[in-house]
């Protein structure tokens, strides 16, 4: 199947399970409703969006397959999660002093010098103008 | 004209002047860096207005879509990237006029033809904004709501691979605004019992992971690529031979720019995209188009800058966005708890007007700021991938954690930019999901207001001339495309 088809199928799906979903949203009176409950109008609009897909479906043209997704890319996705789960162990700050060094290496920067001078200088950035400038409290962790 | 004085009044205040001089240099720098466009900065620098006030918070982020444009065309010219979509068609001639040494030559025409449409769409922006606005006065909901649908239908032809796929992301930015409690019933919809989303999906972190943090996985994909990259040795004004050669292509395509910027959701890229066959069409050299013709450069770029002001018009006017970075503003006034629209030039004619001499004056700054510092801003643009993307996610985060101080938010930019490179895998552009993300609620309301006016009756719009040529509108410009291809066979 080709990436038009794939992409058509599943907005379809995902549109199909939003419509499910609003069967399970609270039944308010007519009175209130006065007609127009809350299911309603995201039903049109998914309705709406099952047709464009189907529309998408029969009319896409013959593609060749997509090309396969870099490697890199999974890894800088897993260092963006990686990111998310350590802010709550070491804090917001020092989670982002780390990102910065392990992303700029993981995505070839060599000189260690230059990354670390790098991390250093924005998260100081960050610190200064949103904490002591804001007044904005990040996340603190565990450890710091 | 009293609020037109104080507006204008506003340049005398040094903050004022000193956010628009940081919004536009910010603007020609993000512009300048590949793969940070107009709109991304937009979206990442949008939480850090909601402290300022409208009118700072408006002077601040109109200079960035001006400048944006024009430090788009310096990496176009310089090194074949451009730093901003709507510097696309600039490249076409503008770096193989800088593969010939030509490089001071194709960026100070390029700074110059973007001042002039930049200039020439602000001054329309200030006629036609009001009037259109008192035209939309006597507006309805059934009015505003066929207004909003014909919004999203030009939603249809803002990039992606096919229209359908533009329509399908539009309503599925639509469906995300109803996430959240229903304002007549009380309902909760899509909450997943997380309290956060009650009030509905915040914009800022929608746009942060659309924008910014897609775009460090796409970054993230192209690690590879190389560039190659022109001499430059001064940027020097246009010669009056060359103002000669391109002022028709210049004044042609600001006219096209500033009308393509008007109609809702088609902005700077497409314009410019326009600009570039239509110059070539009109030009005595037509056999010179790709190979470094300076009319090639000159036509883009006014095109682009002029799209910035016509954009504007029904974003302030309306209240529909004219492109994907106007649906941003849009946003970011929505955040300050102003509702563009005809009323706001009775209720708030100074932010308008704040609007106005802001962009004025961005067009003036960065056509000194190009012609003097071209050669820095070139320089700016080579900072390493390494260097410049992790800092880009840490900004994200912080975007998007600061406003309401939640970590919820910064795990939806997260799932946002996710969604963002899977679109753009699949041939969606973000582009309409913002877009129909911001008119949601105004297409439900309105709809929901219309059919109470009608008694719950559809037919209720036949009775409304206005609603039913905008419907009308609607389906021409969806049809035409497919009608157009079935003539040509």
């Amino acid at each position: 199947m080709n990436s038009h088809r794939v992409a058509a199928a599943a907005t379809a799906a995902i549109a199909i399970v939003l419509f499910a979903l609003t069967f399970g949203f609270e039944q308010m009176p007519e009175g209130i409703t006065r007609g127009f409950g809350a299911e309603v109008f995201p039903r049109l609009v998914l309705g709406t969006i099952v047709a464009l897909s189907v529309a998408l479906f029969l009319t896409s043209p013959t593609g060749a397959p997509l090309e396969r997704i870099p490697a890199m890319v999974y890894y800088s996705a897993a260092a963006v999660i990686a990111f998310m789960a350590l802010v709550p162990l070491a804090g917001m700050l020092p989670a982002m002093f780390l990102f910065l060094l392990a992303l700029g290496r993981m995505w070839g920067e060599r000189r260690a010098w230059m990354l670390a001078l790098c991390a250093v200088v924005l998260t100081a950035l960050v610190w200064a103008v949103f904490v002591k400038g804001f007044g904005v409290q990040l996340p603190r962790g565990y450890l710091f | 004209m009293e609020a037109f004085v104080a507006g204008m009044g506003l340049l005398l205040d040094p903050k004022i002047l000193l956010v628009v001089f940081l919004g536009t240099l910010i603007g020609i720098v993000v512009g300048a860096l590949p793969g940070i466009s107009g709109s991304t900065t937009t979206a990442l620098l949008l939480p850090f207005t909601i402290t300022m006030g409208p009118v700072p918070a408006i002077a601040f982020l109109g200079p960035i879509y001006c400048a944006a444009n024009f430090g788009g065309s310096i990496t176009a010219i310089l090194i074949n990237s451009p730093g901003d979509p709507s510097a696309s068609a600039t490249a076409f001639d503008g770096y193989p006029m800088a593969r010939r040494g030509e490089a001071g030559r194709a960026l100070g025409m390029s700074a110059v033809a973007s001042a002039f449409g930049g200039i020439f769409s602000v001054i329309v922006l200030i006629i036609a904004a009001p009037l259109l606005a008192r035209v939309a006065y006597s507006f309805g909901p059934p009015e505003y709501f066929a207004l909003a649908v014909f919004g999203l239908s030009m939603v249809a032809m803002t990039g992606g691979d096919s229209m359908l796929k533009n329509l399908i992301a539009g309503a599925f930015g639509v469906w995300l605004a109803t996430v959240g409690q229903d304002l007549t019933t009380g309902v909760e919809r899509y909450t997943f019992g997380i309290h956060s989303f009650t009030d509905g999906i915040e914009f800022i972190p929608v746009l942060i992971g659309l924008f910014a943090l897609t775009e460090l996985l796409e970054q993230a994909a192209q690690l590879k690529n190389r560039v190659e990259v022109a001499r430059l040795s001064a940027v020097r004004l246009p010669s009056w031979q060359d103002v000669k050669d391109c002022s028709k292509a210049i004044f042609l395509s600001s006219g096209l720019g500033t009308f393509i910027g008007i109609l809702p959701a088609l902005g700077a890229t497409t314009a410019a995209m326009i600009a570039y066959v239509e110059t070539r069409r009109w030009s005595k050299n037509k056999e010179q188009f790709g190979k470094g013709a300076i009319e090639g450069v000159a036509g883009p770029e006014a095109a682009n800058n002029a799209a910035v002001g016509g954009a504007m018009v029904p974003t302030l006017a309306l209240g529909i966005p004219g492109s994907t970075t106007t649906a941003i503003i849009l946003a970011g006034l929505i955040v300050q708890g102003v509702r563009p629209g005809p009323h706001l030039f009775t209720e708030q004619p100074l932010l308008l007007y704040a609007v106005f001499s802001s962009m004025l004056l961005a067009n003036l700054l960065y056509l000194v700021l190009g012609l003097g510092f071209a050669k820095v801003f070139a320089r700016i643009s080579l900072i390493p991938a390494p260097l410049l993307w992790p800092g880009v996610f840490v900004l994200s985060v912080i975007g998007a954690y600061a406003p309401n101080q939640s970590m919820a938010e910064v795990w939806v930019a997260i799932a946002f930019g996710f969604i963002g490179f899977f679109m753009r895998r699949y041939g969606f552009s973000p582009a309409p999901l913002v877009i129909g993300l911001v008119l949601g609620r105004m297409v439900e309301e309105t709809l929901k207001q219309s059919l109470l006016i009608f008694d719950l009756s559809w037919g209720g719009f036949l009775g409304r001339p206005i609603a039913m040529t905008l419907f009308g509108l609607t389906v021409l410009f969806l049809l035409a495309p497919w009608v157009l291809r079935k003539l040509r066979r």
